[in-house]
């Protein structure tokens, strides 16, 4: 099926939604509606989607030596992915309608959805550069208002900014890279940038085999520049580490809890942080035959997602603790790019980002439920809320099941996946090792900070506060994660992502890594917080993420301001001081000039001539001579 | 303007079959171009009045002036080039002088006193002309020849020097400039006007006749470019920055008429055919903008320049015609031909390679723009409360009609005026 439907379908509900105002009801109907009918239009796509690549073409452009042609592409993996993002949308949408239910710029929130959702949808089905480009400008701009939704709060604000300026500055590289990338290939056609930079194997291999110098056998193959390759790669990957949250750019995510409950599972569970992944599947081809770009990923994503799952164990906010962890899981999706040797291709990867939009969506509006009944996300508030209801006290326990990787629910096979190509990556070269290791720690971790998440909202305390009414929509949306989450693995039994088998050595070994950080943070007993239990003092440090935020301003902003600074004393001091030099000039020019001519005598007329004919004379005959 | 006299003086001393085609085109449009002046002159001189008697004696003494300037562009002898360019000359001193009062009576005597210098000198740079060719006559075959000889060239450049000075005083150029604001300021304003348009023309005309006779001097002529480009960046500069200064429309435009010299010579400077054909382009579009300011002027009245606050809302006519004039002087569009003018005016000292001059002209149109800015201002702003009536007859309007329309068709194709003078 063709694409394009999919992606405008969020667009126009978006557009509508803000023509119609501050009509709710109406915005609400078009909202939700809009959401339903693309996740309809979706799985249809996904139901009929065969083994080949359905194009859909668009507005082709021709510029000078650059043939942009704006197409979009749908395949087996893009469709599953579609399906999820357009899924998450739709319990988002549901959600919100009740979430927001007194806050007056609901329509606003909704439509602002409706153009995130669409820009993720796009940048799935993108099969153009200059299309991917967009969606993910979008994404940026729409989380920036999501997360700024509550503006008239400082933090809110604060947040937005912080989110925005510190995806903008790793969009630089992003930006470079696609246009480096497009420029080589002389098209933004996805398929034709691939096929440009891919390394011709079989004819280099073959000559190599037949003697001929390297040199030669490169020339005739007619192979892409490796240096440029991997330079543009890397840009591409700086780009995405800065909206996927990962180091040196983690910081922003965990601030961004400062928007709505429904935008963060928006942004954590299926869109801009999932985003970069869809983008590297993409160009998976390219990634894999580039090793520098390779090291820079696993390098960055490993030590990412051990430092984030540490951070989250320690968070003294439940709902920071959700978006440390995201910040692990992405993680956790972008080591299997980093580490998947060519053969294995990028759908481990996928597949963790399918699983991950699950159990995180669930986490998140079942945080947002709890949150709701507790009066706020701090952890000794949130302690015991999960016994307000029974939907409630299942959904979290569903979700921290797949979030810790136990195996059979969906987040534990996505998890093997991930390990099982990572040991393949380890077995040929590339940062297989390192990212394997840094799974089994991270397996550990996530094991421990699960735990402690699930004794905290389920601790028993003694004044049971009355539960709000959930609309049974909500409470539907609800069981259907929980559903998905312990039956989505069933999906591998479609095509839609080619994954590999694994061995059930690394689901014993995984297994274990979990039971060890799950009995770590048992050992304080099951009413106590294990984080005050084994690392007390380590909570301000997670809370302030490490500091990470006082580092931004003292190794960015500072220097940047310093040198706005600078420069703007330049402008002002130095430059300005010849403009206005010149006025000064001017001004005493005229007033010797004006003394000069102040007696206008004849005789001083005709003494003026007599010198100036002597001086005339005097520098055109030495000018000869 | 069909006096038999003027066409006379044309038959007598033009004699286009001995002519280069250039030189005839020059001619005949100089001569236009100031036959025009004059008759713009006499139309406002004629607006301003006066009983029967006094008309017939300006009407003469500007019909002479006209027939001295275009002769002055014909002449190609010594003997008559002198004469004529005396003839343009003198007959304005007696129109300042005709004023009466004892500020005109001053005015005029300093004009008497540097024109009679002019002419001293004027005579005393033919003679050494004579001495260093050996040809009465401004050939250039006889300087060629005389530029070979290298005993014969200092006194040539000496003649071109002495020359120059004294053209200066007809062209107001920096250092023989003082007579201008205070003719301008002491005469009545059509008389201001044809000093300011026609005489300038004739003078410039006058220089042309000379430069033309040089520019086939070979390389070593770029020597000459600097005793010219010296006169010509002292009165840019010195011309704008004295005209920044003034509050009075008249020495503004007096002011403005030195700084505007200095463009008439730059790219005589360069000693090219093109640099005098763009010395031609520019005086005939300063003549033309200048006419339209003062036909303005002579409608709102001389005085301060805040008697223009509001003019554009008052009087459209005025206001525009004016407007557009000092735009077309500041070289700023809608004024499109005088930035074609500055342009066209570059490039031949751009050609030759006069770098230090065409800074300096840079510098100038900066200035320039301030200056024409500052008198363009007031006009858009809001008019005062007891505004002054303006008054002026048929001959300023139709001066402003026809000036204004000659400056609109020349902005909207400049190469009108540009194919003319090739």
């Amino acid at each position: 099926m063709n694409p394009w439907p999919v992606v405008l379908l969020p667009a126009l509900a978006s557009l509508a939604g803000l023509l119609l105002g501050r009509e709710r009801r109406l915005s609400r109907a078009v909202a939700v509606a809009a959401a339903a009918l693309t996740l309809l239009l979706t799985l249809i796509a996904w139901a009929v989607q065969g083994e080949e690549p359905v194009r859909g073409a668009g507005p082709s452009i021709k510029t000078g030596e650059l043939s942009v042609p704006l197409d979009v592409v749908s395949d087996p993996s893009r469709a599953a992915v579609a399906f999820i993002v357009a899924l998450v949308a739709l319990a988002v949408q549901v959600y919100t309608v009740w979430y927001l239910v007194d806050d007056d710029r609901y329509p606003v929130f909704a439509a602002t959805v409706s153009l995130f959702t669409s820009a993720m949808l796009l940048v799935v089905h993108s099969g153009d550069l200059v299309l991917t480009v967009i969606g993910w400008e979008v994404m940026g701009w729409c989380s920036f208002l999501l997360i700024g939704h509550w503006s008239r709060r400082h933090s809110a604000r604060r947040a937005a900014h912080k989110a925005f300026l510190v995806t903008r500055l790793a969009d630089i590289g992003f930006l470079l890279g696609v246009i480096g990338l497009a420029a080589g290939a002389r098209t933004t056609s996805l398929e034709h940038v691939v096929a440009f930079w891919a390394r011709p194997a079989a004819c280099i291999d073959g000559g190599v085999a037949s003697g001929t110098p390297l040199d030669d056998v490169l020339t005739q193959c007619n192979a892409p520049d490796d240096t440029l390759r991997a330079l543009f790669l890397t840009l591409v990957v700086i780009g995405v580490l800065g909206k996927s949250a990962q180091l040196p750019f983690q910081d922003w995510l965990a601030d961004a809890m400062e928007g709505p409950t429904p935008a963060s599972a928006l942004i954590h569970a299926a869109t801009m942080v999932a985003a970069g992944t869809v983008v590297l599947a993409a160009v998976f081809p390219l990634l894999a035959e580039s090793p520098g770009a390779r090291w820079v990923l696993g390098l960055s994503v490993s030590l990412t997602m051990v430092l984030a799952a540490a951070l989250a164990f320690a968070q003294s906010d439940l709902k920071r603790l959700l978006a440390w962890s995201t910040v692990s899981q992405v993680g956790v999706m972008l080591s299997a790019l980093a580490a998947a040797p060519i053969e294995a291709g990028p759908d481990a990867g996928l597949f963790h980002l399918w699983s991950h939009a699950v159990f995180k969506a669930l986490l998140f509006l079942a945080l947002g439920w709890a949150a709701v009944i507790a009066g706020g996300t701090a952890a000794y508030a949130l302690r015991g809320s999960a016994a307000a209801a029974p939907l409630l006290r299942v959904s979290l326990l569903f979700g921290l099941l797949s979030l810790a990787g136990v195996p059979l629910v969906v987040g534990g096979l996505s998890k093997e996946h991930v390990v099982a190509v990572a040991w393949e990556g380890a077995v040929h070269d590339g940062p297989g090792l390192v990212v394997l290791v840094a799974l089994l720690t991270t397996a550990a971790l996530t094991g421990a900070y699960c735990t402690r998440a699930y004794l905290l909202l389920t601790a028993h305390v003694r004044p049971q506060r009355s539960s709000p009414r959930l609309p049974p929509a909500v409470q539907g949306v609800l069981s259907g994660l929980v559903l998905l989450s312990v039956l989505g693995g069933l999906v591998l039994l479609t095509d839609a992502f080619a994954v590999g088998e694994f061995s059930l050595t690394w689901v014993v070994i995984t297994t274990l890594a979990v039971l060890v950080g799950v009995l770590v943070a048992l050992r304080g007993g099951f009413d106590r917080d294990p984080a005050e239990v084994l690392v007390p003092r380590f909570i301000p440090l997670a809370d302030r993420g490490l500091g990470a935020d006082a580092a931004y301003r003292r190794v960015v902003a500072d220097p940047v301001l310093a040198l706005a600074r600078f420069v703007s004393f330049l402008d002002t001091e130095v430059v300005d001081a010849y403009v206005r030099g010149t006025a000064v000039a001017t001004r005493v020019a005229g007033r010797a000039g004006a003394r000069a001519h102040r007696g206008e005598r004849p005789g001083s007329a005709v003494g003026l001539v007599l010198a100036a004919l002597v001086l005339l004379g005097l520098a055109g005959v030495l000018a000869w001579s | 303007m069909t006096d038999p006299a003027l066409v006379g003086v044309d038959a007598v001393i033009l004699a286009p079959a001995l002519l280069p085609a250039l030189a005839a085109v020059l001619v005949l449009v100089g001569d236009a171009g100031i036959l025009l002046a004059g008759a713009a002159a006499l139309a406002l001189l004629h607006d301003a009045g006066g009983g029967p008697r006094d008309t017939t004696v300006t009407t003469a003494l500007l019909l002479a002036a006209a027939t001295g300037g275009a002769g002055v562009a014909a002449s190609r002898d010594l003997g008559a080039w002198l004469v004529t360019l005396e003839l343009a000359t003198v007959p304005l001193v007696a129109l300042v002088a005709l004023r009466g009062s004892r500020t005109a009576a001053h005015g005029a005597l300093t004009l008497l006193v540097t024109s009679v210098t002019s002419f001293a000198l004027l005579v005393l740079g033919s003679a050494l002309w004579l001495t260093a060719t050996g040809d009465a006559a401004f050939a250039a075959d006889t300087v060629s020849a005389a530029w070979g000889d290298p005993e014969r060239r200092t006194v040539l450049v000496l003649a071109v020097t002495v020359l120059l000075c004294g053209l200066g005083f007809k062209l107001s150029l920096v250092p023989f400039h003082a007579w201008t604001p205070q003719a301008y300021s002491t005469a009545d304003i059509g008389t201001a006007a044809a000093l300011a348009t026609m005489s300038k023309v004739s003078a410039a005309a006058a220089l042309l006749v000379v430069a033309s006779a040089l520019t086939g001097t070979g390389p070593d002529a770029g020597r000459v470019s600097v005793v010219v480009g010296i006169v010509a960046a002292a009165s840019m500069l010195l011309g704008n920055v004295m005209a920044l200064r003034q509050d009075d429309a008249t020495r503004l435009l007096a002011w403005s008429t030195v700084a505007q010299a200095g463009w008439v010579l730059l790219p005589v400077a360069a000693l090219s055919t093109s640099g005098l054909r763009a010395s031609a382009a520019y005086v005939l579009v300063y003549a033309l903008a200048t006419m339209v300011a003062f036909a303005a002027v002579a409608r709102v009245g001389t005085g301060p320049l805040a008697r223009f606050r509001g003019l554009l809302r008052r009087d459209r006519l005025t206001g525009g015609a004016l407007a557009l004039a000092l735009l077309v002087l500041a070289g700023l569009p809608p004024g499109v031909i005088g930035l074609v003018a500055k342009v066209v005016a570059l490039g031949p000292a751009v050609d030759a390679g006069l770098w230090p001059l065409v800074v300096v002209a840079v510098v100038a149109v900066v200035l320039g723009v301030a200056v024409y800015l500052r008198w363009f201002a007031l006009l858009l702003g809001e008019p005062a409360e007891h505004a002054p009536a303006e008054g002026g007859g048929g001959g300023s309007r139709a001066v402003l009609m026809l000036g204004t329309a000659l400056l609109v068709l020349l902005s909207a194709l400049p190469a009108l005026l540009l194919d003319l003078l090739s």
